[in-house]
């Protein structure tokens, strides 16, 4: 909602206006202007005149010159050459370069001129293979220039690029364009690279043009490669020794995402193999499946790969499934249970209304003003400028904190608004509301702040010296956790393999689509509302009322529905300054944070170094197992000391491991804030601890299989801790069901055209759900039959996405014997519902299980002995129906009385509620879950030999977590899941330095993109439960992330013999181990 | 400085008095009340905000009023306006596409743009398509088992 800048615009139609314009003072000659925002956001200065030339005639069109060759105006949209016929047939290496750049909507707007003229551009590469020349136009009139020569001289100031120009191409060629980036589409170039080769008669090489350039490298050819190509012939050409001068010649820039010597060698690869060259050279043998890593002793062994289009079956069509107990969660093999959710049409027509899109007329405009310095004093704030400012309404600083400026889930660390000190850079500091975005924009700029900087803390082991600088008084150390079974040092003795590891994960963010904000408005009570997205609305609200120092009674917190939230949500975000804004300004304030600001102040998941030293004995059976955590806990705790806690109490997996001995510190730092992520550490110690299994298990010469069967836990025995573990544990199931998918049959190894080399693994999936033995865990919720006849089910978890609305109504529907549709959901609002604990640890499907199971019946008696009176018969005969209260014994299911017309005659109508805990295990001597659910992953990877980029190509997900509730809603947990994991194990990681955030927006912290996906996803359910257990179905909402990133790592492991110990995992590092260089 | 554009929204004519940087997005959202495109990431990176522009897939986000002059703009509300449209929404509907649902109407622009392009697009051609869509909740299986349902109703259907 940034204010528009204060620009003019000319349109020049004819080539001379346009470059009297371009000549004009501050001018800035513009295509498609789809940079322009990225370049502001980066701190570009605003212009003064633009000058749009995309209307002038002189700069569009393409057609065949005279000579033969191709001339296309520099206007022309990127999108209409991918279909220009002369482009198609003068310039195909044009073409296949066009469909690397940035992505189809901006392709529709960029142009070929903006491509070029601000020399980063991707096409650079190709046009300087086809050897392109540039028709420039100035005050000083038209010149033609080669494009290389252009781009080695410093930019002309008012001269604007008029055409391209591309000589006739030479009737027999070997061309290749490649970019490389950092996910497989939509990314910023690492490095791209163009190479056109002109073949004679005889079929050696005439000429020859190579070029690399895009993003932050320098655009150039490579002559002295080019010249040894010259006078070769093409079939028998030197290709080590064009990959060795390649190497010596490019140069590359490093960006800190990418290292210059990785970019020079992918380069060099990319050309090589691009024209048909060896790819690089790879140390033994190459792996044709089942020659190393785990494939050594997997079912199916020495299946070469025989192209990189692989044909399996998609996912539902037919294939096997692994067990025969399971069933594959598809709309197709589910079709009878498969139903449409509540809230889905809405959103696709564009109907539907978040909290962040409420509008009322006297709506004020909030902004928060951050630190921008991760660690400072604050001397002093002055905001009388921005209060006396025309349209400002209210400013808030700590000095309108009426009550704590303290908050936190588990300590109240955190001040609403800064005092007297930041400790991160987004960090809060005042907050104005606005008549308009405009208006609050500029008086934000007008607030004072004196700051003095103090030393910032940013490597969480250095901030555990004695001497190191404090973000906190109380000392850096903020969680330390110790664990001990048995005797450690004297078990190494007794272990045949050890494998020790240290495993460091990302700080990855949860992404929602949907940035932090809602509304609050004054209530003429004198309480308040907050409508914000959240997880929570009952802590919320008690965390709202301690800062703001009034009774919970008199505030409203309404948190859903919410466009996502994984866990970011779960801590207050902006309700503390809307609130603030709210009561100060007496009007309805309302604000979202744009990306930028999002990514700056919100939650992240805890960087996790994780050092393991895993041991067994000869014959493979676990015996030790040492670990150390040290967690970056970023300035404020939130649930910092929950994740860590849960982080070890998952150190061991499902095994069984006589002698333990585990330790976790969580650290101060100023990067930035951490807090709960969907797997809540779970699946940061899921990665490590399945990788070391699977490297115990090449150690010790076992399948991994039988690795894990002779280290599983037994079930019914004690827990990790020693706890009491509920009943229908499944893993000896899920490890079958692993060991029988019919992933294993597809293809491995070497691809059939040496591009690829695939790999298979998998690892196994554990984790307890609820909050465990030591937090309040309370669940409940509350059915009553509404005025309008609708069953009203209210719960205080929230929509977020995961889809507790249908997952209520199934339910309910279930426990009354109604229709899903006869139940209205309400979720997240203090003012409606009851407490039902937080939207988090999988929980809510449990708890609405739970009170279906305990209020229903209760309601469904009241309602049918209310319709046996109305009706003059025997409750008994009666039952709840489908649309209201039919004859038990009568064949068609039609009520009696409809759900309606009952409501109508009753007054008060009939409800029942339900409160319970979630259920817990006796342990409390430290936190310890009771409920467990397990699964496990396959992965299917397919690894780049020029890059080193892996793509996952089959995620099978087998999951065990009682019967399915709602199989769309599963399935997209799952599905959901596993790629938010695929993100945290190949791309994602906001990167810090000197506690400032790298990643700035979404160009730069890459999620994964529908081309990262994998190509099949398959989901297998194991929905039984062990006779009696009470407990029924668990929620799955962690589950889908669980083991993503270890069984991706076996994969790979699969593949090229490497365990990669640190996500994101870096392509150099699986380039070396192809190259025998690791 | 102000300029004044005229284009078409929905259909219906329009006009916008005000700065000329005023990005489309603000411009659907704030003066017209149209609030399918949504703020994702206000640099062209999510998809979030797509809207048709003159029939091609744009970022609202990206787009600024100077830009609009003479411009046919059709948001995710207005898509009605397009034969394939009804087709796409069922599907997307039946495959229970979205979860939170703040990429969806992106995405149904994306595809409706694709399959108005072409009605034969198949997987590989809907997988590029929505590259520049950006999904958090879903993984995109069950955005794409919703294209592809709808691309196998449209082979059903008869062309307009
Ligand atoms: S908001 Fe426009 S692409 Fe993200
Ligand atoms: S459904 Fe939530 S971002 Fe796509």
């Amino acid at each position: 909602m940034t204010a528009a800048s204060g620009f003019s615009v000319l349109r020049p139609a004819t080539l001379a206006e346009a470059v009297a314009a371009a000549a004009m003072p501050g001018a800035v000659p513009i295509g498609g202007a789809t940079a322009l925002q990225l370049d502001w956001a980066a701190g570009a200065a605003r212009p003064g005149l633009l000058v749009d030339l995309t209307r002038c005639a002189a700069l569009s069109g393409s057609g065949v010159e005279p000579d033969g060759g191709l001339r296309i105006g520099a206007a022309a949209r990127l999108a209409a050459l991918e279909h220009d016929p002369h482009a198609a047939a003068g310039a195909p290496l044009l073409l296949a370069a066009l469909r690397s750049v940035a992505a189809p909507p901006i392709r529709t707007r960029a142009t070929l001129g903006g491509n070029i003229a601000g020399r980063t551009g991707c096409l650079i590469p190709a046009l300087l293979a086809l050897d392109a020349a540039l028709v420039l136009a100035s005050a000083a009139g038209e010149r033609t220039v080669p494009l290389a020569a252009w781009l080695a001289a410093p930019p002309a100031a008012g001269e604007i690029v008029v055409a391209v120009l591309l000589p006739k191409p030479s009737p027999r060629r070997v061309e290749t364009a490649r970019k490389i980036g950092r996910r497989a589409a939509f990314t910023p170039s690492v490095i791209g690279v163009a190479a056109s080769l002109d073949i004679g008669p005889d079929g050696r090489i005439g000429a020859a043009r190579l070029a690399v350039g895009g993003g932050p490298n320098r655009p150039r050819r490579l002559a002295e490669s080019e010249a040894l190509l010259v006078g070769c012939d093409v079939g028998a050409a030197d290709w080590h020794a064009l990959r060795g001068a390649l190497l010596e010649e490019i140069d590359a820039a490093d960006d800190g995402w990418r290292s210059r010597s990785y970019r020079r060698r992918v380069a060099a690869h990319a050309i090589v193999a691009g024209l048909g060259g060896a790819f690089p050279p790879h140390p033994g043998p190459l792996p044709a499946g089942g020659e190393r890593g785990q494939g050594r002793a997997l079912p199916v062994k020495g299946v070469r790969a025989e192209d990189r289009a692989i044909p399996l079956p998609l996912a539902g069509e037919g294939r096997v499934r692994a067990l025969p107990e399971e069933v594959e969660v598809s709309h197709r093999s589910l079709g009878d249970r498969w139903r449409i959710r509540p809230d889905v049409q809405a959103k696709v027509e564009g109907g539907f209304r978040y909290l962040t899109e409420h509008r009322a007329p006297d709506m004020l405009i909030g902004r928060i003003l951050r630190a921008g310095r991760p660690h400072a004093r604050i001397r002093a704030i002055d905001v009388g400028a921005a209060e006396a400012l025309p349209g400002v309404r209210a400013v808030v600083t700590a000095a309108d904190v009426k009550g704590e400026n303290a908050f936190g889930i588990v300590v109240q660390d955190q001040p609403a608004l800064a005092a007297d000190r930041v400790r991160f850079a987004g960090e809060p500091v005042a907050a104005l509301a606005a008549v308009d975005a405009a208006t609050a924009e500029r008086a934000l700029s007008l607030i004072r702040v004196d700051y003095e900087d103090l030393p910032v803390v940013t490597d969480p082991e250095a901030a555990l010296a004695e001497d190191a600088p404090r973000v906190h008084e109380g000392g850096n150390l903020l969680t330390d956790l110790h664990f001990v079974r048995g005797d450690l040092a004297g078990a190494w003795e007794g272990c045949a393999h050890i494998v020790e590891a240290t495993y460091l994960t990302p700080r990855q963010m949860h992404g929602f689509m949907e940035t932090e904000g809602g509304f609050a408005r004054p209530e003429l009570d004198g309480g308040l509302s907050v409508f914000a997205g959240g997880q929570y609305a009952l802590r919320d609200r008690m965390q709202l009322a301690r800062i703001l120092g009034l009774p919970e009674e008199k505030i409203r917190v309404v948190t859903s529905p919410t466009g996502g939230a994984f866990g970011g949500k779960d801590e207050l975000t902006v309700q503390p300054a809307l609130a603030l804004l709210a009561l100060k300004s007496g009007r309805p304030v309302r604000l979202q944070l744009d990306r930028a600001e999002s990514v700056l102040s919100g939650w992240k998941r805890h960087p996790m170094t994780i050092r393991m030293r895993t041991g067994c004995d000869a014959a493979g059976r676990l015996v030790a197992q040492q670990v150390d955590v040290v967690a970056d806990a970023g300035a404020y705790a939130s649930l910092g000391p929950g994740v860590l806690e849960t982080a070890l109490e998952h150190a061991c997996g499902p095994y069984g491991i006589p002698h333990v001995e585990t330790r976790g510190r969580l650290v101060y730092t100023n990067n930035g804030l951490c807090g709960a992520f969907r797997g809540f550490g779970a699946n940061q110690m899921t990665y490590a601890i399945e990788c070391q299994i699977g490297r115990l298990a090449e150690r010790a010469g076992l399948d991994p299989f039988e690795m894990r069967r002779r280290a599983l836990r037994r079930p019914g025995t004690p827990g990790y801790l020693g706890q009491t573990v509920g009943p229908s544990e499944r893993l000896d199931e899920m490890l079958a069901a692993a060991e029988a998918s019919a992933l294993w049959a597809a293809p491995r190894g070497l691809s059939g055209d040496g591009a690829m080399i695939t790999g298979i693994g998998f690892a196994m999936n554990y984790q307890g759900t609820g909050l465990g033995s030591i937090p309040p865990d309370p669940g409940g919720g509350r059915l009553a039959l509404a005025p309008d006849g609708k069953i009203e089910a209210a719960f205080g978890f929230d929509e977020m996405g995961q889809g507790a609305l249908a997952m209520i109504q199934a339910v309910v529907a279930g426990a009354l014997g109604c229709d899903r549709d006869d139940v209205r959901p309400i979720v997240g609002d203090t003012a409606l519902t009851p407490e039902s604990g937080s939207t988090t640890a999988a929980r809510a499907t449990f708890v609405a299980w739970k009170t279906a199971r305990t209020a229903g019946p209760a309601l469904a008696a009241d309602l049918v002995a209310a319709a046996a009176l109305r009706l003059g018969r025997d409750p008994a005969d009666l039952a709840v129906a489908p649309g209201g209260i039919r004859d038990r014994r009568a064949n068609d299911a039609a009520p009696l009385i409809g759900f309606a017309e009952l409501a109508a005659s009753l007054d008060p109508l009939p409800q029942a509620s339900a409160a319970f805990e979630f259920p817990k295990t006796d342990y409390t001597r430290g936190n310890a879950r009771f409920l467990f659910i397990s699964g496990a992953t396959l992965a299917r990877v397919a690894i780049d030999r020029v890059t080193g980029m892996v793509r996952v190509t089959d995620i099978e997900q087998h999951a065990a977590a009682g019967p399915i509730v709602d199989p769309a809603g599963y399935l997209g947990q799952i599905e959901g899941g596993a790629v938010q994991g695929l993100g945290f194990t190949l791309t994602e990681d906001m990167r810090t330095s000197g506690g400032v955030f790298l990643e700035k927006n979404l160009d730069q912290y890459l999620m994964p993109s529908i081309a990262d996906a994998p190509e099949r996803m398959t989901t297998f359910a194991l929905e039984d439960l062990d006779p009696g257990d009470p407990f029924g179905p668990r929620g799955v909402g962690e589950l889908g992330i669980g083991a993503v990133t270890p069984a991706i790592a076996a994969a790979i492991a699969d593949a090229t013999g490497l365990w990669p110990a640190t996500t994101p995992i870096a392509p150099e590092a699986v380039l070396d181990a192809l190259e025998g260089a690791g | 400085m102000n300029e004044t554009v005229r284009f078409t929204l929905n259909g219906a004519d329009a006009v916008f008095d005000g700065p000329a940087g005023t990005t489309l997005l603000d411009l659907l959202r704030e003066e017209h009340g149209l609030m399918a495109a949504k703020p994702g990431c206000g640099i062209g990176r999510c998809g979030a905000c797509l809207v048709l522009v003159d029939g091609a897939p744009a970022n609202a986000c990206l787009v600024m009023a100077f830009q609009l002059d003479g411009a046919a703009v059709v948001s995710a509300e207005g898509l009605d306006r397009l034969p394939v449209a009804a087709a796409i929404r069922a599907a997307l509907v039946d495959e229970n596409a979205f979860q939170c649902g703040y990429c969806a109407p992106g995405f149904t622009v994306a595809l409706a743009a694709l399959f108005t392009a072409d009605r034969d697009a198949d997987e590989a051609a809907i997988r590029a398509a929505l590259e520049g869509n950006l999904c958090r909740c879903t993984g995109y299986h069950s955005i794409l088992r919703g294209a592809l349902a709808a691309a196998a109703r449209l082979r059903e259907a008869p062309s307009p």
